[in-house]
């Protein structure tokens, strides 16, 4: 559509394409919703494959510890920060299942999770793909549709895996559809502070439970645990193939821990992070650093060049804590540098 | 002519949509029948925008202004900034300092050139109109005053909208113009006037009397459908306030084949055409076919349950945009 212009030399040259051209600014609302928007649907992912894990896991262990039943349930709720809801009196398992996937007055639910993923993508439409907005309205639809809590009830697990494979499927969309650029950059930002986040709360419970079965004959019952900390992870293929017959929880922990170069590993998460937190601040203030890039660069190094064996022996909990205290005050610092002017 | 639309030209987003469904269902019509492209509108409109730019700016930046997710036109909104590839705004993302008006980004505040504005005028500022809007952005108009920003359309505009003001826009025409209007208006009788407003009241079940100021198919009266009661207390209404209604003989909209159910059956229509003026005026080579979906109705307003029809002007027929012919879905 654009007319040639002429260079001083007479040669006529295109203007339609300019690589140098100064690209579109983004709202601060838009930075804002797409942070959120891609947060809330990991939130989603993980909070189903938490649920998956303990509707199947359980078949194992029902013989081992009837009231492993009720541990593991209550486990999804202390992962989310969830209270256990007190106006039912279902047996625990259906109890904690309705809440965390149909309850809207429960923040951490899958369906409140998903609305807010979708207005959050409903106010910046014309900032994201109609891919993406067409899936994340798709995913909206079928857990409020009619039949979605029959579907749920008959068989809860291929709900949950249509929800996860729902999820990672927006994530492939937007990887493919949105320009890598500053949009793209506060969706990864977004995405990986939920999963560093949900890792630590992850691997602080779960291996919390397989330590504490320490006599010989709980073995098989801490495999249980273990197999289900790298399950809620969705890491137990990765694991397998690095530390083949092996389950011991510090083994575990230092894995997800420390893995350099897997996606669901902390290390690797902190890693892309900062550098979706310094391609951000390179296209808005070149050659600077702000607060958020300086917190997760250190925890970069502090993960890099971490001891397995140090980490564990001073408190795995402890230092997870300190990450996700990290990690907090770089998103903090993420808000108040580009979503709040 | 039926009416003025100087403000918002809505509806344009299911102009587009409409043609992209035809094609998908009946690609084979398309080639045959040599339908002219009106894929272009978002191109020109932001042509337009950018013609309409303060002097100051060289490469002028453009926004849409919404209400916001909850409007019941967002799609629109959201549509036409994805195909013209400018910011969507709202009144909270604009910020007025030093008479210019800045987006909040996440680099800082960035100078807006020119608004593409889908806000009423009495919410765009609360400074200047209504105190108690929260969609607006204080001190705009301000900045507008100063020249410092282009509003599209402009405060005001909507004063051609009034219905009180249309049966003066022929006069317009010749006296502006020097040109005698092509598309001839409904004869409209102003209740203001003494003899008009006697003659309404006294033939009210053979009129349609219109609100001057509301639009979208509200408070209106079909005389003919209306019962005796219903008639009366419209009577009321107009002594009581006669600057604000008009009345028109009833205009039989033309008839068109709609597929109901399973068969064809005739329902009202009318036509709105778009019209872009920057440069030199646009016409879109189509519009927006509204259509009454239930069967006798004369009201084809979205809001009162009407539907649309993508609307085709042809290569041969160029000379005559408006009258274009229709296919329906």
């Amino acid at each position: 559509m654009s007319q040639p212009s002429m260079t001083s030399t007479g040669e006529a040259v295109a203007t339609g394409f300019e690589l140098d051209r100064i690209p579109r600014p983004v709202l601060a609302r838009e930075a804002d919703s797409t942070y959120w928007m891609s947060r809330y649907v990991e939130r989603v992912e993980n909070v189903a494959r938490l649920m998956l894990v303990s509707v199947e896991s359980l078949l194992d262990a029902r013989d081992l510890a009837p009231k492993l039943l009720e541990r593991q349930w209550q486990s999804v709720l202390r992962i989310m920060h969830v209270p256990l809801p007190s106006d039912s009196h279902e047996p625990m398992p259906q109890r904690v299942s309705t809440h965390m996937t149909f309850r809207e007055d429960n923040p951490s639910s899958l369906i409140a999770s998903l609305t807010r993923a979708r207005e959050n993508a409903r106010g910046i439409r014309e900032g994201i793909s109609s891919d993406m907005w067409e899936h994340i309205n798709l995913l909206y639809w079928n857990i409020r549709s009619e039949e979605a809590r029959s579907r749920f009830n008959e068989a809860p697990a291929a709900f949950l895996q249509q929800v996860i494979t729902g999820a990672m499927t927006f994530h492939g969309i937007t990887d493919q559809t949105l320009p890598h650029d500053q949009r793209w950059y506060f969706a990864q930002l977004g995405r990986h502070f939920e999963r560093i986040a949900f890792t630590c709360r992850t691997l602080q419970d779960k291996l919390a439970l397989a330590a504490a079965q320490t006599a010989p004959g709980d073995a098989p019952l801490r495999n249980v645990q273990s197999v289900a900390a790298l399950r809620c992870c969705n890491s137990l293929e990765a694991y397998r193939r690095a530390y083949p017959g092996e389950l011991e929880p510090s083994t575990i922990a230092g894995f997800l821990l420390l893995e350099g170069d897997f996606p669901r590993s902390i290390r690797y998460c902190v890693n892309a992070a900062r550098g979706a937190a310094a391609a951000i601040r390179e296209e808005v203030r070149p050659r600077s650093v702000d607060l958020a890039e300086r917190t997760l660069g250190r925890l970069q190094a502090q993960l890099a060049y971490a001891d397995a064996d140090e980490v564990l022996g001073r408190g795995l909990s402890a230092y997870l804590d300190q990450i996700q205290e990290q990690t907090g005050q770089a998103a903090l610092a993420v808000q108040k540098c580009y979503f709040l002017h | 002519v039926l009416e003025d639309n100087g403000r918002t030209p809505s509806g344009v987003s299911y102009v587009l949509e409409n043609r992209v469904i035809m094609k998908r269902v009946f690609p084979m019509l398309f080639g045959a029948y040599r339908v002219r492209r009106i894929e272009d509108y978002p191109y020109n409109l932001l042509r337009t925008l950018k013609h309409c730019a303060p002097v100051h700016a060289d490469e002028p930046t453009v926004a849409i202004l919404t209400p916001g997710v909850h409007n019941s036109a967002y799609f629109e909104h959201s549509f036409l900034a994805r195909q013209m590839g400018v910011a969507l705004v709202e009144g909270r993302d604009l910020v007025v300092e030093n008479s210019f008006v800045y987006m909040r980004t996440t680099a800082g505040l960035r100078r807006v050139d020119v608004i593409y504005r889908r806000v009423d005028d009495e919410y765009l500022d609360p400074l200047a109109f209504r105190h108690d809007s929260v969609l607006g952005v204080a001190g705009l108009m301000n900045v507008y005053r100063c020249g410092n920003v282009a509003l599209v359309n402009a405060v005001g505009t909507g004063v051609s909208d009034d219905k009180a003001i249309y049966p003066f826009v022929p006069e317009m025409i010749r006296f502006y113009l020097g040109e005698e209007p092509i598309l001839a208006n409904v004869p409209t009788y102003l209740c203001a006037r003494d003899d008009d407003r006697k003659y309404v009241l006294e033939n009210l079940d053979k009129l349609v009397v219109k609100a001057t100021n509301e639009s979208g198919g509200y408070g209106m009266l079909m005389g003919h459908q209306a019962t005796k009661e219903e008639c009366r207390a419209f009577g009321e209404k107009i002594k009581s306030d006669p600057r604000n209604y008009i009345a028109q003989p009833i205009v039989q909209l033309s008839q068109h084949p709609s597929f109901v159910d399973d068969h064809f059956e005739g329902r009202r229509v009318d036509l709105r055409p778009y019209i872009l003026y920057g440069e030199k005026p646009i016409v879109m080579p189509g519009g927006l076919t509204r259509v009454a979906l239930r069967a006798g109705s004369l009201v084809v307003n979205s809001s009162q349950g009407g539907g649309s029809k993508d609307t085709w002007v042809l290569e041969e027929e160029a000379a005559r945009p408006v009258n274009g012919q229709e296919k329906s879905a």
